[in-house]
């Protein structure tokens, strides 16, 4: 099979490089058209913030993996990207590859939900543009199997390993219906906005955010269906809200023991969350002793975060095992494709000489014997091909050995002629 | 018939220890097999066990409440049968090992000494009586699961607060879960223990002519009932919630035992008839 890829990514470069070479669906597209015209009869190409990554069927068998990375080098010269920063894979190695980066076991976070919808974003585009043939088609739909089956039979996605994440698995822990609940998530930067779409994802009843510049606030709070209250009355708010989420970037603390236990009064000692995900903190630390009151900061969540990238970690043979049969499944069809034709070709053949010998000999014999004739020479035939059809078939199924495979067809076709009886036959 | 009661009565515990080690199991290994499987086993061990209190009650012409380790199975029947329904009712799968434990005790404690009881009491023989205490043993079983279920809360909400991430962490539903668990299974055993107060106190006069509304297993009793009263009007009028409602449930439990072991171990009373 000559699927050739290349993958630069987050075990051979830095994040600066992958950003660099990250393509949006357009630089996507065009690239596609540009493979197509030079270099692939169809392919595939994946594009995340953590790799990017060609694959291919080449037109000509002398397509070497530089002329690939020359079309993603020349995109940006200016970062001087040499072949080293290549991941470089053909045939089974690239199959299996694309089996690795379907289920999450080459991800940079382990088991990563994104990357399946990411694979399969990319073949829909491939699809749309012509570029995603016979072969590819079925390369992809046994990535996404095995995507789908690491998900569902191993533990490999399982836990948050983001401290984002983490904050909304542990209020899960204490809260059992979110829908029920409201939360409070202030600051905007990256870890806020993030906590607030995972709280928003997961159904929360009512979502409050704050931000000292409020237009920030309240641009995301329209994007996500979310209120907005002024950062220097969130005290007066506190005790409204089961979830507190903090991940500001405040030099000091901005909810202080005192503000949280009066909160808590006012909730008749209801069960309360703060989240602080902000260094240097943001909520007052000893609000922990307080009773009904669950606080935790980064160093908590971070707990949480690595027993499940130890836990995903252990489930990656388990993984393994899975792209292990899946790939055994996609070679025994690949290579029944070699068989078909060649036992066809067999059957043909002999097919031929019965009909010949039939045709020379059928007036000889009465219309009723005639019939018989016909069945019984074609019954010889299929007993005489029954077992070499069989042993073909189960060599190419095996998919252990393409040689001994191959070897078998030659035999049978020089011992045969069908070859030559094909040409002679033009 | 004696004979395949003994068998079965050997058998039964060898399915509450099987039953119970299906749920360790998977407690730490969390399998999709055994997890599917420990159910499996559950029901299968309930059957057996109603198949053994029918014959039971066949075979000795009376239904197996006439002395105490005739209790104990019916309470480890209870115990598993209301833990089974929860199960059903919830799909909650992780607490299970911490009350079927609970009625692996009493079934193994009932089945080492029980006697074969062919000679009862009169006043055991009434049908009220039956209904009194069935419905005493399944308001017991509730309150003892929601005890249970206040006592993983407790573990939980520890683990939580100091931030131990281990175990229980991973198997147990969130505190709120567990906290309705308990606060249902506590009104389920109140109601139930109400039932068997109301049928008590009609069977009473009947039964005795010597009885005394002060003797100390009534008292007991009432106290709680009272408590268990007092707490879900706490939670249901006064909005309690969290950790002191579960403390409240693990007191009264605590209370129901201590009672429990005072009336039928060392006072005298009319109530006692074993």
């Amino acid at each position: 099979m000559n699927l050739i890829a290349v993958s630069i990514n987050h075990h051979t470069a830095p994040v600066e490089l992958r950003e660099a070479l990250h393509l949006n669906r357009e630089e996507i597209i065009d690239l596609i058209a540009e493979l197509k015209k030079e270099l692939f009869s169809e392919g595939l190409i994946i594009s995340t913030c953590n790799r990017t990554e060609i694959y291919g069927i080449p037109k000509e068998n002398k397509t070497t993996y530089a002329d690939i990375e020359k079309f993603l080098i020349d995109k940006k010269p200016e970062f001087n990207i040499n072949s080293e920063r290549f991941q470089k894979f053909f045939s089974c190695s690239a199959v299996n590859h694309l089996f690795k980066v379907s289920s999450g076991i080459d991800s940079l976070l382990i088991g990563d939900n994104q990357i399946l919808g990411q694979t399969k974003e990319a073949f829909q585009v491939s699809e749309d543009h012509d570029f995603a043939g016979f072969l590819m088609r079925r390369v992809f739909d046994a990535a996404i199997k095995a995507g789908k089956r690491a998900k569902t039979e191993t533990q490999i996605s399982d836990g948050a390993i983001t401290v984002s994440y983490a904050a909304v698995q542990l209020i899960e822990k204490i809260f059992a219906n979110l829908g029920k609940k409201s939360a409070l998530v202030i600051g905007m930067g990256e870890t806020g906005e993030i906590a607030a779409k995972h709280l928003r994802d997961k159904g929360i009843g009512k979502l409050t955010l704050a931000n000292r510049t409020l237009a920030k606030a309240t641009a995301l709070a329209e994007a996500i269906s979310a209120n907005v209250i002024p950062f220097a009355e969130i005290n007066d708010y506190l005790h409204d809200f089961d979830i507190v989420i903090s991940a500001t970037s405040a030099p000091d603390l901005i909810i202080k023991k005192d503000d949280v236990a009066a909160a808590i009064k006012k909730r008749n000692h209801s069960a309360t969350v703060l989240m602080d995900i902000a260094v240097p903190r943001d909520i007052d630390p000893e609000t922990r002793n307080l009773d009904g009151i669950f606080y935790h900061d980064i160093d908590s969540l971070q707990i949480i975060v690595d027993q499940n990238l130890k836990r995903r970690k252990d489930e990656i043979p388990k993984v393994q095992n899975i792209i292990m049969e899946e790939l055994v499944a996609f070679f025994s069809w690949y290579n029944s494709l070699e068989i078909t034709p060649a036992i066809k070709s067999l059957r043909d053949f002999f097919e031929d000489i019965r009909a010949e010998e039939v045709d020379k000999q059928i007036n000889r014999f009465s219309q009723e014997d005639q019939e018989k004739l016909e069945i019984l020479t074609k019954r010889i035939i299929n007993k005489i091909l029954h077992h070499p059809t069989v042993e073909l078939k189960k060599t190419a199924e095996s998919g252990v050995n393409n040689n001994e495979t191959a070897i078998k067809i030659g035999i049978l076709k020089e011992l045969f002629g069908i070859e030559n009886k094909t040409e002679d036959k033009r | 018939m004696i004979s395949t009661l003994h068998i079965c009565n050997l058998i039964l515990p060898l399915f509450y220890w099987a039953t119970v080690g299906i749920y360790l199991y998977d407690f730490f290994n969390d399998s999709s097999f055994s997890s599917n499987s420990k159910r499996v086993l559950l029901f299968h061990t309930l059957l057996f066990h109603v198949f053994y209190l029918i014959l039971r009650t066949i075979a000795f012409d009376h239904p197996p409440i006439t002395n105490v380790f005739e209790i104990f199975t019916v309470l480890a029947f209870a115990v598993s049968f209301a833990y089974f329904i929860l199960e059903l009712e919830t799909d909650i799968r992780g607490t299970g090992l911490f009350i079927i434990i609970i009625s692996v005790i009493f079934q193994t404690i009932s089945s080492i000494f029980i006697q074969d009881e062919t000679v009862v009491k009169e006043v055991l023989r009434s049908n009220l009586l039956g209904s009194h205490v069935l419905s005493a043993l399944l308001g017991y079983s509730g309150i003892t699961i929601s005890a249970v279920y206040g006592f993983l809360y407790l573990i939980l909400y520890k683990e939580i607060k100091l931030n131990k991430f281990g175990l229980i962490f991973e198997r147990m539903p969130s505190l709120e879960k567990l906290e309705q668990l308990s606060f249902y299974a506590a009104i389920i055993g109140f109601i139930l223990l109400s039932v068997a107060i109301i049928i008590g106190i009609i069977w009473l006069p009947r039964a005795f002519k010597d009885y005394s509304y002060l003797d100390p297993k009534l008292i007991g009793t009432a106290l709680v009932w009272l408590l268990y009263g007092i707490g879900l009007a706490s939670k249901i009028l006064g909005g309690w919630h969290g950790k002191r409602v579960v403390i409240f449930s693990i007191i009264g439990f605590l209370l129901a035992i201590a009672s429990t072991l005072v009336t039928n171990f060392l006072a005298k009373s009319f109530h006692s008839f074993y």
